[in-house]
C-alpha cells in the first residue's frame, strides 16, 4: 500500500517538475525589467540548520534553479551566483504547512429549485463533492499565501472548503508566479462534521451516518466496477463520480483529512476511521489528553494548529472565593491548552503544524509559549519541517536543507525562537523572497491586523458569502454591501423561515469603525417581526462575527468576501 | 483560608476526574437500610452487599473484609432510576431533514461532558435513554446510558448490554417539521402514518434484495453484482426482525391506535410509547399490543394535542396493566423523577410499589434490560440511590447514587463545581436565565417554533 | 291520508332532537356559597398556630369563627375529622388564565407588542373560564399573580382568586406594574455574545431604561403641576408607579443584576418587590438589608451557572429567608401552576423549612401584595379563602377533599378528573 502511494505521488511531482523546469527556460524578454538576472544563489558563511538538531556554523548554502546544490563549510561558489552575506544570519528548512486554508475560497452553493426536496438533496446541494480538487477554488496571489510565507512558509497542503465532504486537498510551493507550483494534486480527501443548511445532512448525526453511507456505497460501486471489467453478461455499472472520487480513499492510497474542534470531533473521526479502514489524518487537534490512547492506537497523523487562547484570568484584590475557585479553573484549562504540542512529543506522536485559523502575526509567539510549555525547540522545528515532510510523502525532496532537495529555506536575523529573531529571507522553490527588518521590534504587537486597510469601507462593497450555525444546523445567504463611508447600502438574502426558499432584506445601519462592521435587518416569520442585529471583525476578505436575535440568542456568522474578479 | 481550601477542592477535582476513566466496577456494603427493592417488597433493616459492580447478597447482619461500608440506618435503598426517555449528553438531537432517519445514531453524538449527566445522578437516576428527537416520523437510534459521569469516553458511558432502540414520533411535531415547515410529507397524521407504512414496504423489498443477492454468492459461478447498501432500510429491517425496541413519541389516541394496527400488520411487537398524553383512551390495547407507555407525570396544554389529558393518565395505564413508566424528557425534571413518580398518589392514588416501579423496573422492561436493573436482587447490577427520607415523599433528599457499585454522587462530599471540561476562554461564567434545553424538539425549536412562534416552555 | 301520515312523520323527526336536547344524565355540580360548618379539624392558621380538634365556620364569604366547640346553627356541617384545614395558597406568579395552549398563539395573552406597554393590564385578559382554572384550584392553590411577560415593561400584573366568572369576580385587590429589569446575563444556551458585548448590551439597556423613567417623572411632575398634556398612556400608568399608587415588580435573577436593581429601586425610591430573583443566595444578605420582598420560583429549575451545586434553585428561597428576606413562592408556570406546594416542599426539604414555606406561599404573599387584612390566614373575619386536605399539602401524596374561594365551595372536578372518570374502566374495553 505505502509503496503505491509513493508512485502515485512522485508520479504527480514527475509532471510538476517539468512545468517547473519548463518554465525557467521559457521567458526572456521581460520589459518590466523584473525578472531576475540569475537562478543560481549562495548564501554564505551562515549558521545552518540542516534539519531539527543538526547546525553547522559558518556555512554556506548554494542553490540553482530550485535545488539545493551543496550545503556546508567548503562550498565552491560557481561564476553567475548571486551571494547573500549570511554573517549572523541564521537558516533553517522552509516551513511545511499540514493543512491550509490560505488563499482558498468556498465555491458557490448550487441554487435551489423551486420544488428543492431537503431531505433528499444532490450530492453537490449537500456538501459532498469528493471530486472537486482544491486547485480549482485556490488563488495563489492571495494575499493570505504572501503573508505565510513571510512567516516563513514554502510548502503547504492547500484544503478545500466547502462541505462534509468537500473535495481533493494539494501540496503547493509558495514560489513564483511563473509556475503553477502545484507539486502534487489529489493528495487527502477533506472531511469535517460540517452539515449543510436546512438539507440533509444537517447535523453531526447526519454527517455520520452519511459519510457511512457515501463510503459503503462506494465500496460496492468498486466491487460492480471491477466485476464489470472482468466478467460479460453483467449490467452496466452506474458511473458516480461522488463513488469515483471516494476510490482513492477506498484503496488507502490518500488518507482523509479530518478537521476537528475537540475531542469529541476527534472520536467520531475515529470511530468512522475503525469502522471503514480508511487511512486518517487529524487536523486541529485540542484537548488530546482525553483521547491520547486512542490517537496512538489508530496511527493517525496529527496537525496541530498554531492557535492559543488568551488567557483571560486576572487576578483581583477584592476576590470573591467563587471568583478564586472559578478562575482557577479557567487558568488550569488555559494551561492544558498550552501543553498540548509538549504532550504529543511525549508520547512520541510526530505532529506537524497547520496555520488552519491562525493569525501570521501569532505564530511564532504561540510556538515559543509552546516550547515555554515543555516542546522541544528540535520537536518545534521538526512539527515545522520535518514531520510535515513525511505526513505529505515529500521528504525525498523537501523538509531538510540537504543536497538534491528543494531550495526552500527560511533566512533569520537571530537563532528562531529567540526573541528578536526576524525573518529576513524566505527562498521557496529557488527564488529569494527578501523582507524588511524591524530594528527593534514593536513593544507588543498588539492589533495585529494583518495588513491591509481594515477600516477602508472599499474593502466592504462587493458580495459576501455568509454561514451562520444555530442549533437548526447551519443557515447563510448573501450580503451585497455598496457604497463606500457613510454612505452604505446593502442587501442580505436568508433562508425564508415561512418556508422554502430564500427571503431578502435591507442591511440597515452598516457601519464599519477600525474594522468593526455592524448592520441590522428585519425578518417577518409567522406574523412576528424580528430585528437581528450582526457584528463583527472585519480582517481582509473574512468577517468574522455574531448576530443576535433578541431573546433566542445569538450565534456566529461568518462570511467571505467573493472575488470580484477571477484572479486566474 | 477558605479561600486555599476551595482552591485545593478545585485542584483535587481535576486530579480525581482523569482515574475515573473505564466502566470501573466496585464494591460496597450498605448496612441497616429500609430496601425499597420494587419487585420484592421492603425490607427493613437490611444490608446490601455489592461485589464488583453486582448485588451480590441482601440480607441482615452481613459484613465482608476490604470493602467500604455504609451505615444507612433510617435511611431508605432504592434502585437505580431509569429514564426511559432523555436528551441529556447529547451533541445533537435532532437530524430534522427528512420523514425517515433511522441510519443515524445517537452513540455518534454522546457529550459525556454534560453536566446534566451529574445532576441526574444528584436526583438519583442511573440510566437514562438517549433519544432522537421527535422532528421525523422515523428519527434516530437511540442510546442507553449508564451514568458513569466523569470518564472522557463517550463509550465509557454506554449500556452495552442494552438492546438497540430506535425513536418513532407522531402528531404535531413531524408534520410541523416537514409538512408544515418543508412543504413534503407528512402534513397530516394521514401522512405519518402512511411515511411509515411505507418505510417498511421499502424493507421488505430491500431485505429480499440483499437476500437474493446473498444466496446468489453463495452459488459457484456466480457473478451476482451487489445492490445499493441502506442503512436507514437496514435498520427498518432490523426493527420487523426484532431486533430493535420503537420508542414511539405520540401524544393522541388516534394516532396511537393507528401505530399499533400498523406494528400488528408487520407483525412488530417491540414498540413502546413515549409521552402517551391520550394513551388512557386506548389503555386496553396498549396493554394487549405493547410493551407499554412511558408518560408525563403532568404535563399537558404546551400544545393543542395535549390539550385533552390528564395527570391521572399514569394511573390509568397502571390500573389497566399496560407497563408504564414516567420519564422526563427534561434536563430539568430528570433530577426529580422519585418526585414525579409520587404525583401518582396525589392523582390516582398509586401503591408505593407501583408508584416506584414507574421509574425503575418498568422503564427497565421497556429499555429491555429488566434482567439486569431495576431492582434490587440478588445478581443485578448494583444501580443504587439511598435517600434521606422515603423517595416518594416530597422532603426526599438523595444522599449518594452508585452505578455499578461505583458512587458517582455524594451529597456531603463532592464538589460544588462538578464541571469536568472549562473553557479557557470564559472567566466570567455565563448565567442561563432559560432551561429546558434538552428537550425533544432540540434545535428544532430555533426555526419551527421558537423563530417567530412562541418562546416559551415546554415544547414536547 | 297518505299525504297526513308524512306530515306526521316529519313532524315527529323535528322534534325528536328536541325531546332529545332536554334529556341530560347527571347533575351538573356550581361553586356555590353559603354558611358552612368544617368540623373537627387540625386547623393550620399560620399566624396563631395550630388549633386540633377545631372548626371554621363560614358565612357571608367570610369566616365567621375559629376555634373549638363552635355551634353549627342552621349551617352545613361538614366533617373534617382527621383532616387538615390550610388558608389558600398563592401563586407569586403564573400566566394561569392569560394562556390556554401554550403553542398556539391564538391562545397566548401575556405579551403584547411593544417594548414599553406597562398600561397592558393582566386583569382585563384572564380568561375566567380557562380549562386550567379548575385543574389549579383542586390543588389548594386558590389565589395567583397572573403576569405578564415580553418586553421592559411588559404591563401591570394582578392578583386574582380562582373562582368566579368576570375580572371583577375574580379580582383579589393587587396590582403592579413588571419592569423586566436590564441584564447582563446570557439568555440562553445559544447566546454566546462575547463579555464585552453582553457588557455594552446591558449598559445600552440600562440608560434606556433610564431615559424612559426620566420621561416617566416628567410626565409625573407635570401632570401633579396640571400641565395639559397630550394623552401618553404607557406614561399615564408608570407615573402611577412614580406616585405611589401601583409598586413596581422588578423581574431580575442574576446576582450582579440583582444588586444594581436594588441600587435603582433606592435611587427612584419606588416602592417595589423583587421577583425571579434565581441568584438571590449569592447576594442574599444585600437583598436583606434593602428590606425588599422576593418572590422567587420556581425551585423546581436547573442552577443558573453550570459550575453552581445542583441543588443551588431548590436551596435559593430558603437561603434568603434565613438572611432575613422576607420570600413569596411562584410556580412561574401556566397550566401547571398546581405544582406550587410542591416547589415550596422543595424548598422546605432544601433549608426553607416547612413553616418558613408555608408562609412563603400563604402569610408573605399576602403581606407583599398588601391583602394580609382579607387573606393569607386562618382567622375570624378574612375572607373564607381555604381547603381541607388529608394532609400537608406540599406532601405528593396528599389528598385535597374540599376548596373554598371567598366562601364558595368549588366542585372537586375538572378536566382531568372527569377524564380519569371516564376512561379508568374504558366502555367498551378491549372488545366492543
Amino acid at each position: 500500500m505505502k509503496i503505491s502511494t509513493k508512485i502515485k505521488l512522485l508520479s504527480s511531482l514527475i509532471v510538476a517538475a517539468f512545468f517547473i523546469a519548463n518554465s525557467q527556460v521559457q521567458a526572456q524578454s521581460d520589459p518590466s525589467g523584473n525578472r531576475r538576472v540569475t537562478s543560481s544563489y549562495a548564501i554564505k558563511n551562515a549558521t545552518i540548520t540542516t534539519a531539527p538538531g543538526n547546525t553547522i556554523k559558518g556555512a554556506t548554502i548554494l542553490f540553482k534553479d530550485g535545488l539545493i546544490q551543496a550545503v556546508g563549510t567548503n562550498v565552491n561558489i560557481p561564476v553567475g551566483t548571486d551571494v547573500i552575506n549570511g554573517d549572523s544570519l541564521f537558516i533553517y528548512p522552509g516551513f511545511i504547512d499540514g493543512a491550509s486554508s490560505a488563499g482558498v475560497s468556498r465555491p458557490a452553493d448550487p441554487e435551489r429549485p423551486a420544488n428543492f426536496d431537503s431531505s433528499n438533496p444532490t450530492d453537490e446541494q449537500a456538501g459532498i463533492t469528493p471530486w472537486r480538487s482544491v486547485l480549482d477554488n485556490l488563488d495563489m496571489g492571495n494575499n493570505a499565501i504572501s503573508d505565510w510565507r513571510k512567516a516563513g512558509f514554502t510548502i503547504a497542503q492547500a484544503i478545500p472548503d466547502g462541505g462534509m465532504i468537500a473535495g481533493k486537498s494539494a501540496i503547493v510551493i509558495y514560489g513564483s508566479g511563473e509556475s503553477t507550483n502545484i507539486l502534487a494534486q489529489n493528495t487527502a480527501l477533506s472531511a469535517r462534521f460540517r452539515g449543510s443548511r436546512g438539507m440533509y445532512p444537517g447535523t453531526p448525526l447526519g454527517v455520520m451516518a452519511k459519510f457511512r453511507d457515501v463510503y459503503k456505497n462506494a465500496e460496492l460501486s468498486s466491487t460492480h466496477t471491477r466485476l464489470f471489467a472482468s466478467n460479460s453478461g453483467l449490467n452496466r455499472p452506474e458511473i458516480n463520480k461522488t463513488y469515483q472520487a471516494m476510490f482513492p480513499v477506498l484503496d488507502k492510497n490518500i488518507p482523509v483529512i479530518f478537521e476537528v474542534s475537540n475531542d469529541l470531533e476527534i472520536r467520531r473521526a475515529l470511530r468512522l476511521q475503525k469502522e471503514l479502514g480508511f487511512k486518517i489524518v487529524l487536523s486541529g487537534v485540542t484537548e488530546v489528553e482525553n483521547v491520547i490512547s486512542e490517537i496512538k492506537a489508530s496511527n493517525a497523523t496529527v496537525l496541530l494548529a498554531l492557535t492559543l487562547p488568551e488567557d483571560k484570568t486576572k487576578a483581583k484584590e477584592d476576590a470573591t472565593d467563587e471568583y478564586v475557585a472559578r478562575t482557577a479553573r479557567v487558568k488550569e484549562a488555559y494551561e492544558k491548552a498550552l501543553k498540548q504540542a509538549a504532550l504529543l512529543e511525549k508520547e512520541g506522536i510526530k505532529f506537524g503544524f497547520t496555520t488552519s485559523g491562525a493569525k501570521t502575526g501569532d505564530m511564532m509567539k504561540n510556538i515559543k509559549i509552546m516550547m515555554d510549555n515543555g516542546l522541544s525547540e528540535n520537536a518545534a522545528l521538526a512539527s515545522l519541517t520535518v514531520n510535515n515532510a513525511q505526513n505529505l510523502g515529500i521528504q525525498k525532496f523537501a523538509g531538510t536543507l540537504e543536497k538534491g532537495k528543494l531550495a526552500n529555506m527560511v533566512v533569520m536575523t537571530a537563532p528562531i525562537f529567540t526573541e528578536d529573531s526576524q525573518v529576513k529571507h524566505v527562498i521557496a522553490d529557488g527564488y529569494v523572497y527578501d523582507y524588511e527588518v524591524k530594528p527593534k521590534r514593536a513593544a507588543n504587537g498588539n492589533g495585529n491586523k494583518n495588513g491591509g486597510n481594515p477600516s477602508g469601507s472599499s474593502v466592504l462593497a462587493g458580495t459576501w458569502e455568509y454561514v451562520s450555525d444555530t442549533p437548526a444546523g447551519s443557515s447563510g445567504g448573501l450580503m451585497k454591501i455598496e457604497g463606500s463611508g457613510s454612505n452604505l447600502k446593502g442587501t442580505i438574502t436568508f433562508d425564508d423561515p415561512a418556508g422554502n426558499g430564500t427571503a431578502q432584506a435591507d442591511m440597515k445601519d452598516i457601519k464599519l469603525v477600525d474594522g468593526n462592521l455592524s448592520f441590522t435587518f428585519d425578518v417577518s416569520a409567522g406574523g412576528m417581526d424580528l430585528n437581528v442585529d450582526v457584528k463583527g471583525d472585519i480582517t481582509d476578505d473574512k468577517f468574522t462575527g455574531r448576530m443576535s436575535l433578541g431573546n433566542f440568542g445569538s450565534f456566529p456568522l461568518n462570511a467571505t468576501k467573493k472575488p470580484n474578479n477571477s484572479n486566474f | 483560608m477558605k479561600k486555599l481550601n476551595s482552591i485545593i477542592a478545585a485542584f483535587l477535582v481535576i486530579v480525581w476526574m482523569p482515574t475515573m476513566g473505564q466502566t470501573q466496577k466496585g464494591s460496597v456494603l450498605i448496612k441497616n437500610a429500609t430496601v425499597l427493592t420494587v419487585t420484592q417488597g421492603t425490607l427493613e433493616d437490611t444490608d446490601i452487599l455489592v461485589e464488583n459492580g453486582i448485588i451480590k447478597r441482601i440480607g441482615k447482619g452481613l459484613s465482608a473484609n476490604n470493602v467500604t461500608t455504609i451505615d444507612a440506618k433510617g435511611k431508605y435503598v432504592m434502585p437505580g432510576i431509569i429514564d426511559a426517555h432523555s436528551h441529556v449528553a447529547l451533541d445533537a438531537v435532532n437530524e430534522a431533514t427528512a420523514p425517515i432517519t433511522s441510519e443515524v445514531q445517537m452513540a455518534d453524538v454522546v457529550d459525556p461532558y454534560d453536566i446534566g449527566l451529574y445532576r441526574a445522578l444528584a436526583g438519583g437516576v442511573t440510566i437514562s435513554h438517549a433519544m432522537h428527537g421527535s422532528a421525523n416520523a422515523i428519527g434516530g437510534q437511540n442510546i442507553t446510558l449508564k451514568h458513569r459521569y466523569g470518564t472522557f469516553d463517550p463509550e465509557d458511558l454506554f449500556m452495552k448490554e442494552a438492546p438497540r432502540t430506535i425513536k418513532f414520533a407522531l402528531g404535531e411535531n413531524p408534520t410541523r417539521v416537514h409538512g408544515r415547515g418543508k412543504n413534503i410529507q407528512p402534513r397530516t397524521r394521514m401522512g405519518v402514518e402512511a411515511v411509515i407504512r411505507n418505510g417498511f414496504n421499502e424493507a421488505l423489498q430491500y431485505k429480499k434484495t440483499w437476500e437474493t443477492y446473498n444466496s446468489a454468492l453463495k452459488q459457484k459461478g456466480a457473478t451476482p453484482i451487489p445492490p445499493k447498501y441502506d442503512e436507514r432500510l437496514q435498520t427498518l429491517v432490523d426493527i420487523l426482525d426484532g431486533k430493535v425496541i420503537i420508542h414511539c413519541h405520540s401524544y393522541r389516541a388516534d394516532e396511537i391506535y393507528a401505530l399499533i394496527n400498523t406494528c400488528r400488520d408487520f407483525g412488530i411487537t417491540n414498540i413502546v410509547f413515549s409521552h402517551v398524553n391520550e394513551g388512557f383512551k386506548v389503555a386496553p390495547e396498549l396493554a394487549e399490543y405493547t410493551m407499554g407507555a412511558s408518560v408525563f407525570a403532568d404535563w399537558w396544554a404546551y400544545k393543542f394535542e395535549v390539550y385533552y389529558s390528564t395527570a391521572y393518565n399514569a394511573a390509568i395505564l397502571t390500573e389497566n396493566n399496560v407497563i408504564t413508566s414516567i420519564n422526563s424528557d427534561s434536563g430539568e425534571l430528570i433530577r426529580h423523577l422519585y418526585h414525579e413518580a409520587a404525583k401518582t398518589q396525589r392523582y390516582g392514588q398509586l401503591s408505593d410499589d407501583q408508584a416506584l416501579a414507574l421509574i425503575t423496573i418498568n422503564p427497565a422492561k421497556q429499555l429491555g434490560i429488566s434482567d439486569k436493573v431495576g431492582s434490587i436482587e440478588e445478581g443485578k447490577q448494583a444501580d443504587l440511590v439511598i435517600f434521606e427520607g422515603h423517595p416518594l415523599s416530597v422532603y426526599a433528599i438523595p444522599q449518594m447514587t452508585f452505578v455499578d457499585g461505583v458512587k458517582y454522587f455524594d451529597i456531603n462530599d463532592d464538589q460544588d463545581d462538578m464541571r469536568l471540561r472549562v473553557s479557557a476562554n470564559e472567566t466570567v461564567e455565563p448565567i442561563f436565565l432559560k432551561e429546558h434545553d434538552h428537550n425533544c424538539m432540540h434545535g428544532v425549536d430555533f426555526f419551527f417554533n421558537n423563530f417567530g412562534r412562541s418562546l416559551f416552555q415546554h415544547s414536547h | 291520508m297518505k299525504k297526513f301520515k308524512s306530515i306526521i312523520y316529519l313532524m315527529a323527526l323535528l322534534l325528536f332532537p328536541m325531546i332529545a336536547q332536554a334529556q341530560f344524565d347527571g347533575e351538573f355540580i356550581k361553586p356555590r356559597n353559603g354558611k358552612f360548618l368544617l368540623q373537627n379539624a387540625t386547623i393550620v392558621t399560620v399566624t396563631k398556630g395550630t388549633i386540633q380538634n377545631g372548626s371554621v365556620l363560614i358565612a357571608n364569604g367570610k369566616i365567621e369563627a375559629v376555634g373549638q366547640n363552635i355551634p353549627a346553627g342552621d349551617a352545613e356541617v361538614i366533617d373534617c375529622t382527621g383532616q387538615f384545614i390550610y388558608p389558600g395558597m398563592f401563586d407569586g406568579g403564573s400566566r394561569l388564565g392569560l394562556v390556554e395552549v401554550n403553542s398556539l398563539p391564538e391562545t397566548q395573552d401575556f405579551a403584547e407588542i411593544g417594548q414599553v406597554t406597562p398600561n397592558m393590564r393582566a386583569l382585563v385578559a384572564v380568561n375566567p373560564n380557562s380549562v386550567a382554572i379548575p385543574v389549579t384550584r383542586v390543588s389548594g392553590v386558590t389565589t395567583t399573580l397572573a403576569t405578564p411577560s415580553g418586553g421592559l415593561f411588559p404591563g401591570t400584573a394582578a392578583l386574582i382568586n380562582l373562582n368566579g366568572y368576570t375580572a371583577d369576580q375574580m379580582a383579589a385587590g393587587f396590582e403592579g406594574v413588571i419592569l423586566n429589569f436590564p441584564t447582563s446575563a446570557r439568555r440562553s444556551t445559544w447566546d454566546r455574545r462575547s463579555e464585552e458585548d453582553v457588557k455594552r448590551d446591558a449598559d445600552r439597556a440600562q440608560k434606556n431604561l433610564n431615559d424612559i423613567w426620566e420621561r416617566a417623572t416628567k410626565y409625573h411632575e407635570m401632570k401633579t403641576a396640571k400641565a395639559e398634556l397630550q394623552f401618553y398612556p404607557e406614561m399615564e400608568q408608570l407615573a402611577k408607579v412614580i406616585a405611589g399608587e401601583l409598586p413596581l415588580l422588578v423581574e431580575v435573577n442574576a446576582a450582579g443584576d440583582i444588586e444594581v436593581a436594588i441600587k435603582w429601586i433606592k435611587e427612584k425610591g419606588v416602592k417595589a418587590i423583587l421577583t425571579g430573583v434565581a441568584e438571590g443566595w449569592r447576594v442574599a444578605d444585600k437583598i436583606a438589608e434593602s428590606g425588599l420582598p422576593v418572590i422567587t420560583g420556581p425551585m423546581l429549575s436547573i442552577p443558573t451557572r453550570q459550575s453552581d451545586r445542583f441543588d443551588a434553585a431548590y436551596t435559593n428561597p430558603g437561603k434568603m429567608a434565613k438572611a432575613g428576606v422576607k420570600v413569596v413562592i411562584r410556580s412561574n408556570d401556566a397550566e401547571n401552576t398546581r405544582n406550587l406546594p410542591f416547589n415550596a416542599g422543595f424548598a422546605a426539604a432544601y433549608g426553607m423549612g416547612k413553616e418558613e414555606a408555608l408562609k412563603a406561599v400563604t402569610i408573605n404573599a399576602a403581606e407583599v401584595f398588601g391583602v394580609a387584612d382579607r387573606m393569607g390566614s386562618i382567622e375570624a373575619g378574612k375572607d373564607a379563602t381555604l381547603f381541607v386536605s388529608s394532609g400537608d399539602p406540599f406532601e405528593t401524596k396528599t389528598q385535597i377533599a374540599h376548596v373554598f374561594i371567598d366562601g364558595y365551595r368549588v366542585p372537586m372536578s375538572n378536566r382531568h378528573i372527569k377524564l380519569y372518570q371516564e376512561f379508568l374502566q374504558r366502555s367498551p374495553g378491549l372488545e366492543k
